[in-house]
């Protein structure tokens, strides 16, 4: 028993680090499990009056870009009306029931904490499940792809970004329609790798890169970026870097995109599998 | 006593905010994320007793870790600093030996001693943080180079700040 104290008494200071360093990793490991949301509920309540006095601020400074884009999107939209309305001068059509043909809802959502300087990037989204918003909903910002909800809680959401090591999308060459699986390589914001991208494909610099619509959740044609280089890997397939059209670091407001057909789609690919 | 408690609380939470609200924001190609937080490890008086220093290192971890959303990945970096820090200053003890009651400081021992002193501890952090925050040995290099990278960073900033509080 002396021996014992003794031995304490000596190494103790080795005894506390042990300690809390296993406490410390515990908490790494079980703490960093992002969908599990009712952690991030408890840890939001202390912190988010300054992240969102902090994210006021950031939108603030952003106002100008926000409204150019504003301004795009109206313009944008004004030009479809012009178009659908001439139609309806025209031509015959007859009236479906739009509320069952309807496959996506949009709802908007801001961000309010956001982080683009790790390997694993997730932000924060101001709705919850009381606004709607489930798991595995897209993420789009003005009109090019920023991420997909990971998790909710009843007010608030956090999503995974594309600047995530983990997040895979299906997209694909807007011009040929040859889709491959796109991913971030970590290294820079503005960048993303398409790979599985056959090398007999033709394809310039500059093409644009769009999501296909195969995953159910992000709808078919959201830009993700253009062809900025490309190189040919082993096993004859090109590996194209894809300049992101989205800018993380100036992300504020969102468009968060629900699939109501989801779960028919999925059930229905089960029959294959 | 009082005094010093008060002046460490205050370096403290300068520091905290420092780190949250304008280094946590830095973000240069992926491969610069300065952790400078980890300077109040450096300043704290040579014979404070290890069990204390190394509640600290928790607590200052933990709460970084609050604050940037990743439970338990500073705390294991920062406690692992505070660890090994009475060992490096042992190591790298002036001829003469510390006297009692006096801060690691680079007013005290001078430059070349405090930058030894920082990088060291500023690698150990820095490595223990970066690898746990990929979680993998895959891409080893590129994670050193952020290590290295960072480090370098992280160790320009600390002295700069400490040349500030040296002109006081």
């Amino acid at each position: 028993m002396r021996n014992l104290l003794n031995f304490l008494a000596k190494y103790n200071n080795l005894l506390i680090f042990i300690i809390l360093e296993g406490f410390a990793v515990f908490l790494l490991a079980s703490g960093n499990n992002y969908h599990n949301t009712r952690f991030i509920k408890g840890i939001r309540g202390l912190t988010r009056g300054i992240e969102e006095r902090m994210s006021n601020m950031r939108a603030y400074f952003n106002l100008r870009d926000v409204n150019q884009s504003l301004v795009a999107e109206n313009t944008a939209l004004k030009n479809t009306i012009e178009r659908l309305a001439r139609q309806e001068e025209i031509l015959f059509f007859s009236v479906d029931d739009t509320v069952n043909n309807q496959q996506y809802i949009f709802s908007d959502a801001k961000v309010t904490d956001n982080t683009v300087n790790r390997q694993k990037n997730f932000f924060i989204l101001n709705r919850g499940t009381r606004q709607g918003l489930a798991k595995d909903m897209a993420v789009v910002t003005g009109s090019s792809v920023a991420g997909i909800i990971v998790g909710c809680s009843d007010n608030f959401s956090i999503a995974m970004s594309l600047l995530n090591i983990d997040f895979r999308l299906s997209a694909r060459i807007r011009s040929n329609g040859y889709f491959g699986s796109l991913s971030w390589n970590g290294r820079d914001i503005s960048r993303a790798v398409l790979s599985e991208i056959p090398q007999h494909v033709t394809f310039g610099i500059g093409d644009t890169i769009e999501t296909t619509g195969y995953s159910a959740v992000f709808p078919e044609g959201i830009i993700i970026g253009t062809i900025s280089g490309f190189e040919k890997t082993g096993g004859d397939f090109f590996k194209i870097d894809v300049s992101l059209l989205t800018d993380f670091r100036k992300l504020s407001y969102v468009k968060v995109i629900g699939n109501l057909k989801k779960a028919e789609q999925l059930e229905l690919e089960k029959l294959i599998q | 006593m009082i005094n010093s408690i008060a002046r460490f609380t205050l370096i403290f939470i300068v520091l905290i905010l420092l780190q949250i609200l304008l280094f946590n924001n830095i973000q240069f190609s992926g491969y610069v994320n300065p952790y400078i937080y980890i300077m109040f490890i450096l300043l704290l008086p040579v014979e404070m007793p290890s069990w204390i220093l190394l509640f600290i290192s928790f607590g200052t971890g933990i709460i970084i870790d609050i604050f940037s959303g990743t439970m338990g990945m500073h705390a294991s970096a920062t406690i692992l600093a505070g660890f090994v820090r009475p060992y490096i200053l042992k190591l790298i003890s002036p001829r003469d030996g510390y006297e009692p009651g006096v801060n690691p400081a680079m007013l005290i021992y001078g430059f070349r001693w405090f930058l030894l002193y920082a990088g060291l501890i500023v690698v150990i952090h820095h490595t223990a943080l970066f690898f746990l925050e990929v979680f993998r040995f895959t891409d080893f290099i590129r994670t050193l180079l952020r290590v290295l990278l960072s480090s370098l960073f992280t160790i320009t900033f600390i002295l700069l700040l400490e040349f500030i509080r040296k002109g006081k």
